[in-house]
Formats: structure tokens, sequence, C-alpha cells
């Protein structure tokens, strides 16, 4: 870890005064400067600002403070965003890791994380050694051939299902954003992960009132049953009327580079029964457009079951 | 039962392990490593490094340390870093940087630029399979490749083509590292010419006996400190490299040194259970009699062949009763990390295989398994005339089938449940009983209590209760009146906390020694001047009795005006082992839960019915035993190090290296059946410590076959494995 400077701002107009990397949780950006794969010179501690509060009288709004914790218990919260939240990480994780951050956390690609290899996200141009090494874990939708690395989050892919939007403030103003267009594929500029710009902090995270989304789910898939990344995740918003699917928000994780919403598996729902063969339909278009790579051909086949699992439990 | 008498330090944080200690002027050490599997270092160019800030020393092959390597009899010779610029695995060590504190020698090795030359790295079990060699002979002198064939029978090929029914499969086992909570860590103080060394090993006195000759000292200039060990698992039997390079750098700097391993360096700086390929073919008559079993194994070795994953010899020799047998051992040397002993090593993997082929065997013959297992229970080793000394695998399987209810398996597809598909397995355990050789002193005070104390460790098995409980049962006092001692080369050399042994090797000095204190002190209370001079004297209850009259042991030092009586007690293997064959023995049970959809694999029960001789501690017994099924549970399902062709490992950290969590473990269930065993030693107790793991990883995979009809031939058993 090199030597950096710590500040620790009281107001949000302070921490945007300043250049450096926000510090909140710690729970990404401490374990990355430990692997020296983050060398920020100028840390901001921004643990004291006020973004804080959870409200859910029209739709949700949490202030990007609050930890994942907290969230995954308020009562108010949509069942699809505490599931995938309680899914995630350590008790003691998400005791500290806070929402705003856990939206920014870097992918868990072991090339990336270890400075001895090259890494496109991490030097850009230096090559992509897990597209021909160990990339089980690794995406087979919103690849490229400079990276393969999947998006860690499971909260994001719950947030981006349910449509929600971010609050950005910054020195020359504020904006807001769908979280869905916030992330990019890697493309060629895989070090570029999302709109963040310099300077910007992400204040708030609101997501629009949708009352059926209280019969919602968040399956998670994973080689152990907690404490584990997923290798495929799905989360399911559903109105069903009269045993009809009337409205479906799908999106799924740990198979992306970025959370990935499946529109088309949406459209094909909408208006069939909400029987299995209806879900068994949809889910087969949830895979178009997969690359798989040699260790995660099955990401595939297990893309399509999660989705069919996540939609039958959360039609229950 | 008794909680383990050093719980309230562990869970308060109060118990001092290496790391833990810290002195005045103490440096820091960062181990750098290769990256690269083979070839030569060319340059290392240090020069920022030395110049960064609180940087004190920097130590490559260039600019090295004395260290020799040292030899002994149990371990051979041990491997010392910085000797030489040859790289023969990626991660190797090959320097360290010194600084003021941890992070400043951190941040310093991370500006090191090395240079190699390249070789061409091997580093695939599979396809290397043509550079195969016959292994080292077993641990008891077998040599590699042998065959036992009744008369008349030419071959072990002649034997399986006349079997009625032939079942025969590869099976694969993955490299592990035994991830210890406490990663490899050493404090190392010179002081006077002596060196004080604080750091986790399973056996202090053998860390003098490679620590002295590494650094060119006498025995008696090396004091080892090792009072808690943060897990061992076979991985700290050996001087770890921190110790070496503390030891070192500490001489080098005239300061005390601590170098810890980070999470990620353990898995190459320590040492890994290498992975194997085994070839199972087992020949039976309708019947369910096995008529030939040939078990061909190969063990993945570091280039020096320094340890091979014995699982031929170790299981199907012994397990069965059958007219032929053949076993093969061969080593494929590699370019990867050195391999060690890690928790039941041999038996883990080769009980993989041998308890899978006969669960196919079992489904070939449609028989009950366990049916089949009992049919062909073996009365010794295969070859050898030395009977087992006792044998209760029968009561281990049919109290564990009523236990576990066994009946309610339906053996050609197992139940659903919901959206779970539901099965249970079972397999047979097994672990060779046996003694190293061990002293433990035992003192009497004038104070009413004794002080019971060995130089082995407690790498958190529960030996220092057992020194407890033995003694007190042995002085014939209360358990709180006995303080036990260990982990200090200053006490009685203790042998070594490994292959299952230290409750049998030091309990049995136990009661030598105290016999012998007891003797002395009768001794001494009815000699001239002694309180019962002259007297017919006995002991029992902590007292000396004679003629009515009685004084505890305390009054008759006091009496005599001394502080103390010692007396030391050795034990070891001895005739015993030309009478009979010594093993423990047990029944493994699992249930597992696939789901349909998304094909996770989930332990639902397990069950564990051991013959381990006497258990002398049953709380910590249990717990012994329900790690290791925990333990085999992980190598079914969890652990194994994925090497890249370059040597790389791709998930060396706890976040893609799996361990079950608490969420991945349900209940539980542990049983024995206490026959104590005294033809082995006076304690009558055998091993408990890896007979856990043993056949577990068989009965996870034999679950999922009932729970799904799917048979994973590969451990760890992946979702892709269940996929269609």
């Amino acid at each position: 870890m090199r030597p950096f400077e710590l500040t620790a701002p009281t107001t949000v107009e302070e921490a945007l005064a300043e250049p450096g990397a926000f510090l909140a949780g710690g729970t990404t950006l401490v374990d990355l400067m430990k692997l020296n794969v983050m060398t920020p010179q100028h840390v901001l501690d921004i643990n004291a600002l006020p973004l804080t509060g959870i409200d859910t009288s029209d739709g949700l709004r949490f202030g990007a403070l609050e930890r994942m914790a907290d969230i995954a218990a308020h009562p108010g919260v949509y069942p699809v965003i505490s599931r995938a939240l309680l899914l995630s990480a350590s008790q003691q994780l998400r005791n500290m890791a806070s929402i705003g951050g856990n939206l920014l956390q870097r992918t868990r690609c072991t090339y990336f994380r270890d400075v001895s290899t090259p890494c496109n996200k991490r030097e850009p141009g230096s090559g992509c050694p897990a597209i021909n090494g160990i990339n089980r874990m690794h995406a087979i939708l919103g690849t490229s051939d400079s990276c393969v690395a999947t998006h860690a989050s499971d909260v994001a892919v719950a947030l981006v299902a349910l449509d929600a939007e971010i609050k950005l403030e910054s020195a020359t103003g504020t904006r807001t954003v769908k979280l869905a267009d916030f992330y990019c594929e890697p493309g060629d500029t895989p070090h570029i992960e999302n709109d963040l710009r310099t300077g910007e902090l992400i204040t708030e995270v609101i997501v629009p009132r949708l009352d059926w989304a209280q019969r919602s789910t968040y399956v998670k898939v994973r080689d152990r049953q907690s404490y584990e990344f997923a290798l495929c995740s799905a989360a399911v918003a559903l109105d069903i009327q009269d045993g009809q699917i009337v409205d479906a928000r799908v999106a799924v994780g740990g198979v992306a580079t970025v959370p990935w919403r499946l529109s088309q598996v949406e459209d094909a729902l909408r208006g069939k029964p909400a029987t299995l063969e209806s879900f068994e339909e949809a889910a087969k278009l949830a895979v178009e457009g997969a690359k798989p790579l040699m260790h995660n051909s099955f990401k595939v086949s297990l893309l399509r079951r999660t989705v069919v699992r996540a939609l039958v439990e959360g039609s229950r | 039962m008794p909680s383990r008498v050093d719980g309230p330090q562990k869970v308060t944080g109060r118990a001092k392990y290496g790391a833990d200690n810290s002195f005045p002027d103490m440096v820091y050490g960062y181990v750098v490593t290769s990256t690269i599997a083979h070839g030569e270092v060319v340059a290392m160019d240090v020069t920022a490094a030395k110049s960064a800030p609180g940087v004190v020393g920097v130590y490559t092959p260039f600019d090295s340390l004395e260290i020799h390597t040292p030899s002994t009899p149990f371990f051979g010779e041990t491997w010392v870093p910085l000797q030489n610029r040859d790289v023969v695995y990626y991660g190797q060590p090959i320097g360290v940087v010194v600084a003021e504190s941890f992070e400043q020698a951190r941040d310093a090795a991370y500006t090191i630029e090395v240079s190699y030359t390249e070789h061409p790295a091997a580093t695939s079990l599979r396809d290397n399979l043509d550079n195969a060699e016959d292994s080292h002979p077993a641990r008891d002198g077998t040599p590699p490749v042998i065959s036992f064939l009744a008369d008349g029978v030419e071959s072990i090929e002649d034997a399986i083509a006349a079997s009625q029914v032939v079942v025969e499969r590869e099976y694969s086992t993955a490299t592990q590292n035994h991830v210890a909570m406490e990663p490899h860590s050493a404090v190392a103080l010179w002081e006077d010419g002596v060196l004080t060394m604080y750091t986790g090993s399973q056996a202090t006195n053998i860390q003098v006996m490679e620590l002295a000759p590494a650094m060119g000292v006498e025995m008696t200039q090396v004091h080892a400190v090792n009072p808690y060990v943060g897990g061992a698992f076979g991985g700290k039997g050996r001087t770890s490299i921190p110790a070496f390079l503390a030891a070192a750098v500490s001489r080098a700097l005239g300061r005390p040194v601590k170098v810890v391993l980070t999470r990620e360096q353990v898995f190459t700086v320590t040492a890994n259970r290498p992975e194997t390929l085994q070839r199972m073919t087992i020949g039976a008559g309708t019947d369910g009699t096995i008529t030939a079993l040939r078990h061909e194994s190969w063990s993945a070795t570091p280039l020096d062949r320094s340890y091979v994953e014995q699982t031929s010899h170790t299981t199907s020799r012994d397990w069965y009763a059958t007219q032929n047998l053949a076993l093969a051992q061969r080593m494929v040397p590699l370019t990867i990390p050195p391999a060690t002993f890690l928790r039941a090593p041999g038996e883990a993997p080769g009980s993989y295989a041998l308890e899978s082929a006969m669960d196919e065997l079992a489904v070939a013959l449609n028989m009950d398994p366990i049916e089949l297992r009992l049919r062909n229970s073996s009365i010794g080793p295969m070859g050898s005339d030395l009977q087992w000394s006792a044998k209760y695998l029968d009561d281990c399987y049919h109290i564990g089938a009523a236990r576990f209810g066994w009946e309610h398996r339906t053996p050609a597809k197992g139940r659903e449940d919901g959206d779970w598909q539901v099965g249970m397995g079972t397999a047979t355990a097994m672990f060779p009983a046996f003694r190293f050789p061990a002293s433990v002193d035992v003192t009497l005070k004038a104070d009413e209590t004794a002080v019971v104390s060995t130089s082995g460790a407690d790498p958190g098995t529960g030996l220092l209760t057992v020194l407890s409980l033995v003694g007190a049962e042995s002085l014939d006092i209360p358990a709180d009146r006995i303080t036990p001692r260990l982990g200090d080369s200053a006490y009685p050399p203790g042998g070594l906390s490994g292959g299952s042994t230290a409750t049998a090797s030091a309990g049995s000095a136990v009661l030598i020694a105290a016999s012998q204190v007891i003797d002395d002190l009768l001794s001494v209370a009815t000699a001239p001047g002694g309180p019962f001079e002259g007297k017919e004297a006995t002991y029992a209850d902590g007292r000396v009795l004679a003629d009515g009259r009685s004084m505890s042991f305390g009054e008759v030092l006091r009496a005599l005006g001394r502080e103390a009586i010692s007396a030391t007690g050795s034990s070891g293997p001895g005739e015993e082992m030309t009478k009979h064959s010594f093993s423990s023995f047990g029944a493994q049970f699992c249930e597992v839960r696939v789901h349909k959809l998304t094909r996770e694999v989930r332990v639902s029960r397990m069950l564990g019915v051991f013959d381990a001789g006497r258990i002398i501690n049953d709380k910590a017994a249990r717990s012994q035993l329900m790690g290791g099924m925990i333990w085999g549970v992980a190598m079914a399902l969890h652990e194994g190090l994925e090497m890249e062709p370059n040597g790389r490992f791709a998930n060396a950290d706890l976040a893609s290296y799996l361990v079950p969590v608490n969420a991945d473990i349900p209940q539980v269930d542990v049983h024995f059946v206490q026959h104590p065993d005294t033809l082995l030693n006076p304690v009558g107790a055998k091993g408990i410590g890896e007979i856990g793991t043993v056949g577990m990883a068989a009965a996870v995979a034999n679950a999922v076959y009932n729970a799904t009809g799917i048979r994973v031939r590969r451990l760890p058993i992946a979702i892709e494995d269940l996929l269609d």
C-alpha cells in the first residue's frame, strides 16, 4: 500500500472540492489498495457526510452512505432488493459496505486483482489473460476481445431490473442517471466501467414506485451457500393477475460484464399465462448473444435455468 | 465433558500465537515471490526498494542470507530460500524486503523488477503422464508397484478377466491447501547467540533440529516457543520459510524480525496436497465377493520429488479382503509448489476413488453398498500376517444405518422433495493407528498441584486438554489441579502432532511419567527421614497412605522441605507393532439435496460412526471428527486450486479458493463405538485427527449419484458436472 493522504470532509461541498478516491465502507478500495491494484494518492473518507436516510413513501430513496445491512432490513424495501443484499458478501461486510460503494465495486476477475498479470482493465493495452485462461467465473454476455470480467454486484442487478436511478453530484452540478445507462460494457475500453465523471459522487439511489414489485425475488446460484459471488443470478418481479402475466422485470448477474437487463424475456412473458411452460419458453431468449469461453460454457444452460427458477419462485 | 483448558484464552484473544509477539526495535519482512514457474533469476533490480521509506534490508539470491539446508530423520532435507537463482515453481520465494513496518516492506517489494531466463513449465498432471515414474516406497517400505495373487493366478489382468462383474473407472482429485487460519509466520530474536523462535509448528523439537543446522549453531542455541498453533493439518510440520528468513535476517541485522505470509503467499510459499489421478478396477462374483482389485495411482510431485500423495498403498491394501490385489503408485514431476502431508494424506483422495468404485460395484451388482462392504471386510492388510488388533466396523455400519435411517434410501434413484432431488451415500473410513516417540515430564508440587509438560504442539486438536485429563487420571487428582504445558522446546521432546498420534503418544508417556513420579514420591516418603519412614506406603486420591494414616503429596513434599518432585516418561512404538496391525475404522453417511433446475449440491445431513479406541475427551473428540467430516465435504464440493499452464494459481485467495461456510454445514452427527485398544498402547486410544476426513468425499459423491443418477468422478463436484 503506497503512502497516501487521508482527509475526512464533513459536507458534500467539501468532499467535492478536492480530487481523490472516496472511501465509504472501504470493502473494495482498501482491499485493492493492499493488492496494489488501486494506488490513490489522496483518499477522502466520506463517512461523515449526511448522505443517509431510507425513504419508502413514494418508491424508494436511499442515501448513498446507507449500509447494505440497513437497507436489507428495512421493511418497506422491495423483496428483490433486500434478497439481493442479503445474499451478498457476509454480515460483517454488509454492515460496512455502502449502497453507493456497492454500485461501484470492481470486478472479482482474479487477473484484475493480481498485479503480476496483464489486465486491460487495470493497465489498458496490456492484454487479457482471462480470455484464454481460467475463465469459469467470467462473463458470457456483453464481453469483448479486451475483457470478459463480470460485474460483481448483486443489488445492482435488482436495481437495474427496477429501473433505478442514481443521483450524481459534482462541484459543477447535479445530474440523475438511469443505473442501466450508467454502466459501460467493456468494448475496447474496459478500464472505463461507468459514466462516473471526474469529481462526481453518488449521493442517492432512487427506485421508482412499482407496487407489484412486492412480488419479486432474487435467485443466486453459487458454489457455496453463502459468502460467495454469483455464478449466475436473476432478479425478477412479476405482475400476475388472474394467472396471466401482465408485466415482468428480469435482470441477471454473474454472467455479464454489466448488470444485464433481459427485456426480450420480459416482452415474451407479457400476456402469457404464469406457467412453467411460459417461463421456460421466455428463458430461452435469455442467452441470446451469449459467447461462452473455454471454462464457462455451462453458464449458457445455467443462465436459462436460473431465470426459470427465479420466475417460478417469483410467481409463487 | 470437559471443555478445552485453553478455550477462554482463545475466544477472548488472549492466546498469543507466533506473530502476536512483538519486541522493541522489531522490523518486518515481506517475502518476494517468482512470477514464472521454471527458469533462473537473471537479475533483480532492488534500487528503488532499497531507498524506499523505512527499508533496512533487501535480500535476494544475489545478496543473500546465510541459511544451510537442514536434514532430519523424519523429513529428510528441507529446502531453504535464496541460496541459488533456480526457480522451480511460480510463487517461489526469491527475496525478502525488511522495513520498519509491514506496509513499508510490502510497498518496497512491489517496486522490485525481476528478470528471468525461462525454461518450459510442466504444470498439468494429466498432460505429463508420459513422464510418470515409480514412486518412492510406501511408509512401511512396500515397493510402489506390487501385486498379491492367489495360487495359480498368473496376473491381475487374468484375475480381473475371470471376475463375473468388473467395474473399471478413473477418478481425479484436486490440489488442496491447508488454509489454516493462522498464516505461516515467525518472530525471531537473537540474544547472546541464542535464537528464540516464535512460530506455529507441529513439533517444536523437530523445529529446533531444523533451525540449528540451518543457522549453523548448536541445538542448545535454538529455543522454539509455540504454545498456540492456529491450525496446522500437516502444513506446519517442516520449519516454514518465514521462520528460516526471520532467523537469518534477525541475525544479519541484530534486530528482532517478524515475517508473516499474506494469504495469497500461503498457497505457494508453504506446501499443498498434490492432485491425483486414480484408476480403479474391481472384479467380483455375483454374490459380491471381491475377486480382484487393482488400484493405479498417479500423484503430482514437485521437481525435487520430496512428497507424493500415496493413494493406492494407504487404502486398497488394507480395506478389503481379496485374493488378488495389484497396487501401483506413480509420481509425475512438475514445476509446482512444494507438496506435503495434508489431513489424511493418501487416505483422503485414495478413499474417494476406492469408495466411489465400491459404490459403482454395488450398483453393478444391484446390492446394498453396506452389505457389499461388510461382505468383503478385511482381517488385516493384504500380504501381512498381522491381523487388526480390533475391528468394530460392522458395528459402525449397523449403528450408523439405524441412526441415519438408511432403510429409507431408495437404491435406484433417490426421492424428490419439492424442487430438490435427495439422495444418500455411505463410505468406509480407515486410518492407521500408531505412535511416535514422545516424552513427558510430570512434576508434583508442594502446593498440591501438578505440572504435565512436553514440547509437543496443540494445533487446535485439544492435546493440552488431553495432558490435563490423562494427567489427572494417572495422578488420581482433579484436573483443575493439573497445569498442562506444551509447545516449548525447553520441555521434553514431545513428538509430532501429526498422523493422528499425539494423544496416543503423549498420553502413554504421561502414564509412564506419572507412575514413575508416584513411585519416586513413595520412596522418598518411606525413606529414612521421610514422614512414612520404613512403612509400606501406597498412593491414592493424591495422597500417600500407610498404617491408616495419610498425607497429601503436597504435605509429604513440605514435610521433606521439597518444592517438587519430577519424573520423565517416554513412550514410542514398540513390540505391539510385531504382533498386530492397528487401524481406526468408521462408517460415513451423507444426505445431499440437488436442485432440479440450477443443480447446486447441498449436504443436508451427515453422520460418522467411529471405532477409534478409547475416547479421552468426548467433547473435543466429537469436534475433531466433525471438523474432519467437514473437510471431507469441502474436498467433495468446494476445495481445489486451479493452476494455469504457466504455473500460476488462478484462485489463490480465500474468496476464490472455497472452503465451506456455516451455511454449507448442516447437522453433523458423530457417534463412537468405544472399545479401548490396549493392545496398541496403555491408554487404549487410537487416532481421531484424520479419520473423519477419510471416506466423506466418497459418501458425498455416492449421495449425489443416488440423488441424480449422475456419477461424478472428479473433485470438487461442480454445478456444471450435473447440468445436461
